[in-house]
């Protein structure tokens, strides 16, 4: 495990150089720092519709973090509104998986909304140890040492060959991981008694009702309306208000 | 051309006296338009006797206790093929079905010229329904009303089997429009059964029959629908008023019955046929109107079960429910199939028998409908629940309704389903096995305290601008340059490598081929000695360059040879005086000599640089 993750973090320092410039912790007063901080001592207020409208405003800004979808979360759990917070403390685990207090809060958040999650198919359990960034940069690994092996010793065909299927291997996971129940089409429903509906028309056959936090995976986007993977293998429309994905454009 | 004409005429007539001595014997069949059928619902039995020739007389009556048969009419249909024409005619009879049961209708004679031909004997089975309580009198219309007027263009009817029902029961209704079949219809519109404390269900698609009703045909269109009533009374039903324009024949003074048509039945008396036109035909816009029908609607009896929601007909379960091995917390689906007849859009999802220990999610549901009025099908409960303990069965789902026939209520149990629960974390829906997280408190399902949500931070933390995946930003595609680069040169230095090896390879190819050809030269002994030491001298240079390949083959004299080859001071001595020879040829002039090279002296020469190796 330790060297897992050693090897991780070698990969990560390697290839995450340039990455390093847009990504900054402290120093110099950044912008929405002030929003922050004022929204901070709303919520310590309890004043909570106001400490969302600024954690909002910061969210809009661009400038984002962890802790602040975190703190958005914490600020509409407070609010009552669950599904929010559920989604925005999956944002903050989205840019930090890693983030225990986000993942402690979200259980909570789970467990007062009874919403539903996307079941994972066998193989997205099987990559869950590893995000799509990593698999993609093996990948990328795997790809300049079969290009450095074939310039330096031409006939070694077998390396050759285990070296594209490394490569194609860890693409694949990268593909399964970006496009899977937890991947780029991953929304939250937001509202209340949200049904999934067989067409696109509120008076078609209800085919789940979703609790607010409930998880789905938008896989087509036509007007007002989502075609959506459902938990429990189904699928149905979702008015495209009653859901936000988890990933900011 | 008289001749001619008639001569065609007769021929004609033989060949269809041929064809009808030569015709197929006849054949009797009977069908049922359906041998399944529900009380209160009507099926249709066919005769057809094909190549029958001559008039025959049907059964008017049928009789089978517990089934009501009425004789509608009959239809002729005259089919031309090759020259081979043949015949058919259909009676046509309504059953209705006072009871269920499985009824035999018994074979039917029919005498066709000398021959008696028998209906085959046909099964038809009647299942119980709620508008079976209509079984104490005739269900076909009390309503009935065959409006006579409009001088019998049109009748209307409104068939309700039952006078009386509970609240919520559903009670079919058939409304028939029948027209003359003389006349035809240009517009109508859906009828509508109108009337204060039931909803009606759509109606139908209107099925057309032909029929013959006191001797006169008529085409039928037949609505079917069903009512539901919302409270207790009496209520009337109807009248169903219809409104249609209709194409009639207009009356001709001129026409008169024929003198060989006492009965009135020759089709050619029609005025239609007097004038045969459609141009003269008239329209006129008809009213027809039912009668009304009483109900009586009673209340539901007291004492409905808990898990009662309001349906009422008759009905069965069935239920299933998948995975059958979870985790605490996960959701499981049970699908709920009721089937049977009744008020399925007032039925509700059956419930779990014990909801302890259980969480409930919403239930959603989906109608098949059987029929074409949605009073009969399966309607299909998804229940998502998901277990807050470590319990062994999904718990008997219970569904009550209220039975209009045994007029009682009636619950039905599904059958407990086992279950295995694994672990004992606190009560999470989650599908997907998250790792708890540091702060979880792990606490057990229903005692699980209300937890509350960890602190605010308020440090913003690492900034980042994309959610996009590393691979989707520039960033990644930047790094890519430096493994890039150094691919890129390390594929100009192997260029560069291989171009130098293939010169070396070159220039030894070169060295070997000129020292294979000296040594040639040197062997044939014909050279002049002033050629052969230069010769001589000149492949010991080569194989000196040879053997080590950084040396220029030009500037090797005997001391390089004697060191590249390790020499002995012997042989050494040998390559000198070869060198010096060869500089004293080259230096003092030719002819100089010639006489000193003896074939030992060749000879010895040869072997010293064959030696070198």
């Amino acid at each position: 495990m330790k060297l897992r993750a050693r090897f991780q973090i070698l990969v990560l320092l390697l290839f995450a150089l340039p990455s390093a410039e847009g990504a900054s912790s402290g120093g110099p007063r950044r912008t929405g720092d002030d929003l922050f901080a004022k929204a901070n001592t709303e919520f310590a207020a309890g004043n909570f519709k106001a400490a969302i409208a600024d954690y909002e405003a910061v969210v809009g800004s661009g400038d984002w973090s962890p802790n602040l979808f975190y703190d958005l979360g914490n600020a509409y759990f407070r609010d009552g509104d669950f599904g929010r917070a559920i989604l925005n403390y999956d944002r903050a685990l989205r840019l930090d998986r890693h983030h225990p207090e986000a993942d402690a809060n979200l259980r909570i958040a789970r467990d007062q909304t009874r919403s539903l999650e996307l079941a994972p198919s066998a193989l997205e359990r099987y990559l869950n140890f590893a995000t799509a960034d990593f698999f993609a940069v093996v990948a990328a690994i795997f790809f300049w040492l079969t290009i450095i092996l074939l310039i330096l010793r031409p006939g070694r065909a077998l390396w050759t060959v285990a070296g594209i299927f490394l490569i194609a291997i860890c693409g694949f996971a990268a593909y399964r991981s970006e496009n899977g129940s937890q991947g780029q089409g991953l929304a939250i429903v937001i509202a209340e008694n949200t049904e999934a509906r067989i067409a696109t028309v509120d008076s078609a056959r209800s085919v789940l009702a979703l609790p607010a936090g409930s998880e789905v995976l938008i896989l087509q986007e036509r007007g007002d309306w989502n075609y959506a993977a459902l938990p429990n293998d189904q699928r149905g429309w979702i008015a495209a208000s009653a859901v936000e994905k988890v990933r900011l454009l | 051309m008289l001749m001619a004409r008639r001569v065609l005429i007769l021929a004609l007539i033989a060949i269809v006296q041929m064809q009808s001595a030569f015709a197929d014997s006849p054949k009797i069949t009977a069908v049922l338009t359906s041998s399944d059928v529900v009380v209160g619902e009507t099926v249709q039995l066919q005769i057809q006797v094909d190549n029958a020739g001559t008039s025959l007389k049907p059964p008017r009556e049928i009789d089978v206790p517990g089934l009501q048969i009425h004789y509608t009419g009959e239809s002729t249909q005259m089919t031309m093929r090759n020259l081979s024409i043949s015949s058919s005619i259909t009676y046509n009879y309504t059953i209705l079905p006072e009871k269920s049961g499985t009824y035999k209708i018994p074979p039917q004679s029919i005498r066709v010229g000398k021959n008696n031909l028998q209906t085959p004997e046909l099964t038809l089975r009647v299942a119980d329904s709620p508008s079976a309580t209509a079984r104490a009198g005739s269900t076909r219309a009390p309503s009935s009303n065959t409006q006579a007027g409009e001088d019998k263009i049109a009748f209307a009817e409104l068939l309700v089997p039952k006078k009386t029902g509970y609240v919520g029961e559903m009670i079919p209704v058939v409304v028939r429009i029948g027209f003359n079949s003389r006349t035809r219809v240009a517009e109508m519109a859906p009828p509508q059964v109108n009337g204060q404390g039931f909803t009606v269900q759509k109606l139908g698609e209107g099925e057309r029959n032909l029929e013959n009703i006191d001797g006169r045909s008529y085409v039928v269109f037949n609505y079917k629908t069903a009512l539901s009533a919302a409270r207790v009374g009496n209520f009337q039903i109807g009248p169903v008023e219809q409104k249609a324009n209709v194409l009639v024949p207009r009356r001709s003074s001129g026409t008169r019955r024929k003198p060989f048509d006492p009965f009135n039945e020759d089709p050619f008396s029609d005025p239609f046929f007097a004038l045969p036109f459609g141009g003269l035909m008239e329209q006129h816009e008809i009213n027809v109107k039912s009668d009304p029908v009483s109900l009586e609607v009673k209340a539901l009896p007291a004492g409905a079960p808990p898990t009662f929601s309001g349906a009422v007909g008759s009905f069965s379960m069935t239920a299933e429910a998948n995975p059958k091995r979870v985790q605490v917390g996960d959701p499981i689906t049970i699908k709920a199939a009721i089937s049977g007849r009744g008020n399925f859009d007032r039925m509700n999802a059956p419930e779990l028998s014990d909801e302890r220990g259980w969480h409930k999610y919403p239930p959603s549901s989906n109608f098949k409908q059987d029929d074409d009025v949605g009073i009969s099908g399966t309607k299909t409960f998804e229940l998502v629940v998901s277990p807050n303990d470590k319990l062994t069965s999904v718990p008997p789902l219970a569904f009550s309704y209220f039975d209009p026939v045994k007029e009682k209520y009636v619950t039905l149990q599904s059958e407990a389903v086992p279950l295995i629960v694994e672990g004992n974390a606190p009560a999470n829906p989650a599908i997907a096995g998250a790792t708890p997280g540091p702060s979880a408190a792990p606490t057990s399902g229903r005692q699980q305290k209300a937890q509350d949500i960890l602190h605010q931070i308020n440090e913003r933390g690492k900034i980042v601008s994309s959610f996009a995946p590393f691979y989707a930003r520039k960033e990644f595609w930047l790094a890519q340059l430096l493994p890039l680069t150094f691919a890129l040169g390390l594929m100009g230095w192997k260029v560069q490598d291989v171009r130098a090896s293939n010169r070396a390879a070159l220039r030894a190819a070169q060295l070997q081929h000129e020292r294979d050809e000296l040594l040639r030269k040197l062997r044939r002994d014909q050279l002049a000695p002033r050629e052969y030491f230069s010769d001589a001298s000149r492949l010991v240079q080569l194989k000196t360059a040879l053997k080590q390949m950084n040396i220029e083959p030009a500037t090797v004299d005997a001391e390089t040879a004697a060191r590249v080859f390790d020499l002995n001071a012997e042989q050494s001595e040998r390559m000198r005086r070869l060198f010096a020879t060869r500089d004293e040829f080259r230096y003092s002039g030719a002819g100089n000599g010639e006489s000193a090279l003896s074939s030992d002296g060749r000879r010895e020469t040869l072997e010293l640089i064959e030696s070198l190796s």
